[in-house]
């Protein structure tokens, strides 16, 4: 099979999940208890108005009329309205999502940042005290639940030092990116990072360690197979052996992992937004549960899911484009 | 299902590592802590006592601002209090022993983690087992299924589908109080079952994942046809021959979902999802409200989630590394 066939392929297969997806997240209001009426309608409200009320959300109708209903909207991006604040909830939801997006990018970068050189030292220092040192952050990083390890942070470096703010965002990348070229200032740029540094320490510390075992177990393996004896033996300096050869091989399992961990990030994402406070959409959907606003509900948990289907399908592309070897299956 | 050689490895592994042995105490903590939690708490958990409220733990000082009446009008006075043996990890914003919420929390975690697995493994794995073994249509719609599933992300998924059922849970008996050996601790466990439940199903699929792939990779093998030849139904032949045949990667990922669950339990309990007041999460979000005073509210119970899962994280790597002598060496530290 050809590349251009294999990704037409896989993008269909991609809108066939995110079909599901919505299906699924549709499903949701019928298998959970209790009427949205209930959470919109006024404890005393007659039958009357329950059923006006019911009549104007559109769940008067079968359910295959507003599934329906319902996909011909997303088509259109109508989400409906949200039954707390009636603004369209499409608009709520993407609003939210640059925030999402900046926490999710800036906890990668924080994790191969960190996670790459720690695991080639840890590999090429076995058995020694940097080793050790690396292991044993690995582990006890993947062992640490992020919400936990974000309120540490807030407590020792926000409370006891105040070097960073407690939570919230109080600039978004873009406009603060924006303001190096209209008012030639970096005061932007340099509040969008006092304020999205720990929590990116804290989304990308799992993947830190993740990434950090991945290398040093990749690295370990392929700095002793033949090729790297071969070059070793023809003279090769070893910076060249360790770095263009193996670390090379090493890095192509790992984007595949990383591929598979989206999701973790994703979820990590939420609840990092939770602890601090961060507006996008983890915070959204938390609180729309919360109240029972369906509209923003399904509107942000489909971008969720859609979103990790498509970053999905343009890794899978990604990565058969850049491994000649990869099996179109 | 667990061979000779496999015992062997097993304990061969454990005396040449430092780090199973470490995973095996931790996890030895935790079983105990859980199962006797009655009897070794020194208070009950639930009982509040705000004249001991923010009490810091044992070696630890604290400064707290108090009304108080001197001199015949109302003053805030600042006192330093010391922690004490009454109460080693100190206490809560509402006065509870910290200590003994530490001892019941791992029951929380504990039996979620466990249950949540086994519900995920039996579930996975017999959808797995089905689709592989037959392959063709069924196999393709269980598998797509799959990927609809896996779409979500399992926090995002948890997370919605426990905060819209709401929070059911069942009270269970403490088998030690009703036998009267622990007076005063509360008469019933809480344990959440909509947790539970959804924990599993946010799982399972990574183990239909590998059971699908071991029984489509068995189907092919001789003893397997041979069976089959002879006659065996398709449920026996399963559940003989397949099942058996997949169990090491099977057990591995189970071990590794317990600390996964255990997580999670600890996130949606950080939420307010899961129903029960006893858990190390549940416990984290009150004291995140007094970061400022006492720190230690919050920081004990994360400490013992840390070690839980690192206990489990580690008897993974003993399992795998007995289960798998191959990649020994080579990998050890992984």
């Amino acid at each position: 099979m050809s590349l251009a066939k294999f990704l037409v392929r896989r993008s269909l297969q991609g809108l066939f999940v995110i079909w599901g997806v919505v299906t699924a997240v549709f499903m949701l209001r019928f298998v959970t208890p209790g009427s949205p009426v209930d959470f919109v309608a006024p404890l005393d409200a007659s039958p009357e108005l329950r059923a006006r009320i019911a009549a104007e959300l559109g769940l008067d109708q079968p359910m295959y009329i507003q599934y329906l209903d319902y996909l011909w909207g997303l088509l259109q991006l109508d989400m409906g309205y949200s039954y707390i604040s009636s603004t369209p909830a499409a608009a709520r939801v993407f609003a939210r999502l640059p925030a999402t997006i900046e926490l999710a990018v800036a906890a990668t970068v924080v994790a191969i940042v960190f996670s790459i050189p720690l695991g080639v030292i840890s590999a090429t220092n076995r058995h020694e005290p940097a080793d050790y040192a690396a292991t044993g952050f690995s582990l006890v990083g993947i062992s640490t639940p992020n919400f936990w390890l974000g309120i540490m942070l807030v407590l020792l470096v926000s409370v006891q030092l105040g070097w960073f703010p407690t939570g919230r965002r109080a600039i978004g990348f873009w406009p603060a990116v924006q303001l190096i070229w209209q008012e030639g200032t970096l005061a932007g740029i340099v509040v969008w990072l006092r304020y999205i540094t720990l929590p990116a320490i804290t989304l990308g510390t799992y993947f830190t360690a993740l990434i950090t075992r991945l290398t040093r177990s990749g690295m370990l393996d392929e700095l002793g197979k033949e090729y790297v004896r071969a070059a070793r033996a023809k003279g090769l300096p070893e910076t060249l052996v360790r770095y263009k050869h193996a670390l090379r091989n090493t890095l192509i399992p790992i984007i595949t992992i990383l591929g598979l961990q989206l999701g973790t990030l994703i979820g990590g994402a939420v609840i990092t937004e939770a602890v601090f406070t961060w507006p996008g959409l983890g915070t959204l959907v938390i609180d729309a549960i919360n109240s029972r606003d369906w509209p923003i509900i399904q509107g942000s948990l489909i971008v969720i899911g859609a979103g990790f289907v498509i970053v999905n399908t343009i890794v899978d592309g990604l990565y058969a484009y850049i491994n000649p070897q990869v099996v179109y299956e | 299902m667990i061979s000779d050689r496999l015992k062997r490895n097993l304990k061969k592994e454990f005396r040449n590592s430092l780090l199973a042995k470490v995973g095996v105490f931790l996890m030895l903590l935790v079983v105990l802590s859980a199962t006797f939690a009655p009897l070794l708490a020194p208070h009950n958990p639930t009982q509040t006592n705000p004249e001991q409220a923010q009490l810091p733990p044992l070696g630890f000082e604290s400064e707290r601002e108090t009304s108080e009446f001197v001199d015949g009008e109302v003053q805030t006075v600042s006192r330093s209090v010391e922690g004490s043996m009454e109460h080693p990890m100190g206490t809560d914003a509402v006065g509870r022993d910290m200590a003994s919420r530490i001892l019941y929390g791992a029951r929380t975690s504990l039996l979620v983690g466990l249950i949540g697995s086994a519900v995920a493994a039996i579930t996975g794995v017999t959808v797995g087992l089905t689709a592989g073994y037959y392959g063709g249509r069924i196999d393709d719609g269980l598998m797509r299924f799959a990927d609809v599933m896996l779409a979500f992300p399992s926090l995002v998924l948890a997370v919605a589908l426990v905060g819209l059922l709401g929070p059911l849970t069942v009270p269970i008996p403490d088998p030690f109080v009703t036998a009267g050996l622990a007076d005063g601790m509360p008469e019933t466990f809480v344990f959440p079952v909509t947790v539970t439940l959804v924990v599993a199903l946010v799982n399972w699929v990574w183990f239909a994942r590998i059971a699908r792939g071991e029984a489509l990779s068995l189907r092919q093998e001789e003893y397997v046809k041979a069976a089959r030849s002879m006659g065996a139904s398709d449920g026996r032949i399963i559940l003989r021959h397949v099942l058996p045949n997949s169990f090491t990667p099977i057990l591995v990922l189970a071990t590794i979902q317990v600390a996964a669950i255990i997580l999670l339990e600890s996130a949606l309990s950080f939420l307010g999802f899961s129903g029960t007041n006893l858990s190390w999460g549940f416990d984290i979000a009150q004291g995140r409200n007094y970061l400022a005073t006492s720190w230690w509210i919050a920081s004990i119970p994360g400490l013992a989630i840390v070690a839980a899962v690192i206990g489990i994280n580690l008897i993974g790597d003993w399992l795998r590394d007995a289960l798998d002598p191959g990649i020994e060496g080579e990998s050890g530290g992984m």
